[in-house]
């Protein structure tokens, strides 16, 4: 079972004299295996949030909860797929993915069937031994997502994973996810700008206001896809040119404008 | 950079303690160390023996001067070689980085005489020059010419072209560019080039002091060592790293300075 | 100087020119100092001839050599001891380097200690060294580690403080503990630089040892160069020169060659 409860979570800092508030009273449960996306503007403390159950960053008050144990730093249970790949240069595709497993005190022996599988599942075969820089950004997040993946963590923790890539590259990625995702379920807490690949994937998704972060609206996405069958389309454009879809985004879209205009003009 | 160490947050404070205790720790311990007796005093003096030596070296002389009169004449020598360098090595670097011709016929020289350690010269400045001022210009020279030439060098090729063609454009010539153009672009490189420079410049000037000169703190280290008188050679020493601090400074702060003024 | 900046590279025409001309320009100054020689312009003895570097390069190669023994035997004495005392430099050194560069802790406890010896250079040594272990070979290699401690400690550091943090945080997420950490992430990551640092503290090596022998010593290419200083033979001070500058020249080609094979990865 892996529950993440984020319990009046605040966040503030101090930069240069002056106290900021990143994150203000943030009350969240993500179920077990749900896919939860947040999407906000930008410095509205969502990354923060993902951070926090990493163990790579704390709150100033409130709590932080996987499986009701308070986090107090980084483990492969909750492993991390970042937007600038992270892949280490010095090691080829296969040393990558099996890193984690290395870890873990795995030995050769016991690595290769599982990197294998991994390497199989994201498409990269015959790429086992090149290194990072021989492939193209698609590829190399691939790799980021098969290197957490082969953790098999409770807790998949993606932060704007496909910022980085073109348009094109972008839709086939997103495509990949749904199907590992149906095909290995878990806990997903996905970070990002695009409001389309939120309510594409997510089962739920949480939108939040400008800084002081706040959480605006959680809107049930799952209710709708189950209802309005979206799986039984095989292509992500026949999903985005529903009615249900549009719906569903235009009501995201107007949240985060009713954010900018409140904004004052920059 | 973020913290290696998992799950830790230190406070500055307990760093800086840290820092303070170890300092401390070190002193005092090569003070026990002098005085425990394992070692006869005379080869290892504690840190306030060598202190209370460099106050009387400042009035007593050693060797013919006191240590404010060696450290002038080995400033002095430094000073010369390290100008020389600088006034050689910019402009003709400069001028390499613009005629290529000129780069064509210099390099094959400099990449062969850059592979001898200027201590190497030792033997030569001794017997072209005696103890005269020669022999340490050109042991400070051969260590002190090659960043200044080089730097200046790269400064000039990796100038923005566009810099250049508008020069071109309105008329300048080759001396004119050289001069106008890039000489004041590839000022931040020359500085740093300055600097380090002057660091090989003055160690070398230390090797130079060692063997071919009648005065300065090389000097009189050696004859600091000659006499068994260790803490004379501690002396020197901790002058020699003082001065050494005190020329990087100076540089650091005039590129500073430059650099502020045209705005990089 | 082969650097070309960007949008100046040498086609092929143009750097068979640039050779020849390097070429040329050697010849010319090789053929200037055969001329000034036989026209006796030498100046009291005191510049090498071709004939002088001639003389001096059989006596020294062939037994008994010269200054206690012969070219083979003191070039064997020099690299032995820079070998030695630039492994013992790095073995002690990129350790110390790779701890204060991951520990903020010991990098407060050492690095003030670190800066204020650093200042004063290698050389400066000297006298001390000779008075606490005289001239033999455990005084040189005091030296040479002196030397060559420092370059190699400053550029692991900061090759361990200069990897993306968002490595270290990849390798912590995915588990890794403190020693997984320093292996697989640290140690690679900083490798360029610690190469850099390498290449440093060899050329100091190889400088301090040269200098060592030249203050005092009773073998080794340092000392060939004092003794020809002191009997006035300037052939031999030539030739013993070019020595110095040829093995610093193959150590570091040595040490590019093994870079390029350790660092597969860089593109």
């Amino acid at each position: 079972m892996s529950r993440i409860t984020f319990e009046k979570v605040n966040r503030s800092f101090v930069r240069g004299g002056e106290s900021f508030q990143a994150l203000a009273d943030v009350d969240l449960v993500v179920e077990d295996r749900e896919f939860v996306a947040i999407v906000g503007p930008s410095g509205c403390g969502k990354t923060t949030l993902m951070r926090m159950v990493a163990g790579l960053e704390f709150p100033s008050t409130g709590s932080v909860r996987v499986d009701n144990v308070e986090i107090t730093e980084p483990g492969p249970d909750r492993a991390v797929v970042f937007q600038a790949f992270a892949l280490f240069p010095w090691k080829s595709v296969e040393e990558n993915i099996g890193f984690g497993l290395k870890c873990k005190g795995m030995g050769a022996v016991e690595r290769a069937p599982i990197v294998k599988r991994f390497v199989e599942l994201m498409g990269l075969a015959s790429y086992e031994s090149a290194y990072p820089h021989q492939l193209s950004g698609g590829m190399q997040q691939r790799v980021a997502i098969a290197r957490s993946y082969a953790l098999e963590p409770g807790v998949l923790l993606m932060d704007e994973p496909f910022g980085a890539l073109d348009a094109q590259t972008r839709v086939v990625m997103q495509e990949e996810l749904i199907r590992i995702s149906r095909l290995n379920p878990r806990t997903v807490l996905f970070i990002t700008h695009a409001v389309d690949e939120a309510v594409y994937l997510a089962d739920r998704v949480v939108v939040m206001s400008r800084r002081p972060g706040r959480i605006k609206e959680i809107i049930d996405v799952r209710s709708v896809r189950q209802r309005e069958n979206w799986d039984s389309l095989e292509h992500i454009e026949e999903v985005m040119d529903t009615a249900s879809f549009v719906h569903l985004r235009t009501h995201i879209w107007r949240l985060l404008r009713e954010q900018h205009e409140a904004a004052p003009a920059h | 950079m973020a913290e290696v160490t998992p799950g830790s947050r230190r406070s500055g404070r307990r760093l800086a303690v840290l820092s303070i205790a170890g300092m401390v720790g070190f002193f005092a311990f090569w003070q026990l160390l002098a005085l425990s007796g394992w070692f006869p005093e005379r080869y290892l003096p504690g840190p306030a023996k060598v202190v209370e030596t460099m106050f009387a070296l400042s009035i007593d002389k050693y060797s013919g001067a006191t240590l404010w009169g060696h450290l002038t004449a080995s400033i002095g020598r430094f000073g010369i070689g390290f100008l020389l360098a600088a006034a050689i090595g910019i402009p003709l670097g400069l001028l390499m980085g613009w005629y290529r011709w000129l780069d064509d016929i210099v390099s094959p020289f400099f990449e062969t005489l850059r592979f001898v350690a200027p201590i190497a010269w030792v033997p030569f400045a001794g017997l072209w020059f005696g103890t005269g001022i020669g022999g340490p210009t050109l042991i400070i020279f051969s260590g002190a010419f090659p960043p200044c030439l080089i730097n200046a060098y790269r400064g000039a090729k990796f100038v923005d072209k566009r810099l250049l063609e508008a020069a071109r454009t309105l008329g300048a010539s080759g001396p004119r560019i050289v001069a106008e153009v890039l000489l004041p672009a590839s000022l931040p490189s020359i500085l740093a080039g300055l600097r380090v420079s002057a660091g090989i410049g003055w160690q070398s000037l230390v090797g130079a002091e060692l063997i071919v000169v009648g005065s300065g703190v090389g000097y009189m280290m050696v004859q600091g060592q000659l006499n068994v008188d260790t803490p004379i050679v501690m002396a020197g020493m901790v002058a020699i790293g003082l001065v050494g601090v005190v020329i990087d400074f100076t540089l650091r702060s005039a590129e500073g300075r430059i650099k502020k003024h045209w705005g990089r | 100087m082969s650097d070309t900046s960007p949008g100046d590279t040498y086609r092929p025409t143009q750097q068979a020119r640039r050779v020849l001309i390097g070429l040329g320009a050697f010849t010319v100054a090789i053929l200037i100092w055969f001329v000034l020689s036989a026209t006796g312009f030498s100046t009291g003895g005191r510049f090498p001839t071709p004939t002088d570097a001639w003389r001096a390069a059989v006596q020294i190669s062939t037994s008994p050599g010269y200054a206690g023994g012969t070219l083979f035997q003191h070039v064997l004495q020099s690299c032995r001891l820079v070998l030695l005392g630039f492994a013992a430099a790095v073995l002690t050194g990129v350790p110390v380097g790779l701890l204060m560069g991951a520990s903020r802790r010991v990098d407060a406890l050492i690095g003030p200690v670190f800066s204020l010896l650093r200042p004063i250079p290698p050389l400066a040594w000297i006298p001390l060294a000779i008075l606490w272990l005289g001239l033999g070979d455990m005084a040189k290699i005091f030296l040479i580690w002196v030397a060559a401690f420092t370059p190699s400690v400053i550029n692991t550091y900061t090759g361990v403080r200069n990897i993306d943090t968002t490595l270290i945080e990849a390798a912590r997420v995915h588990g890794a503990g403190t020693r997984s950490l320093m292996l697989e992430v640290l140690v690679p990551g900083a490798l360029p630089m610690i190469f850099t640092g390498l290449r440093l503290s060899l050329q100091a090596s190889w400088t301090t040892l040269v200098a060592a022998e030249l203050v005092g010593a009773f073998t080794g290419l340092g000392k060939v160069l004092s003794n020809a200083a002191l009997d006035i033979n300037p052939g031999m001070i030539l030739f013993a020169m070019i020595w110095v500058g040829l093995l610093g020249a193959a150590m570091t080609r040595a040490l590019e060659w093994i870079e390029g094979r350790a660092l597969p990865w860089l593109k």
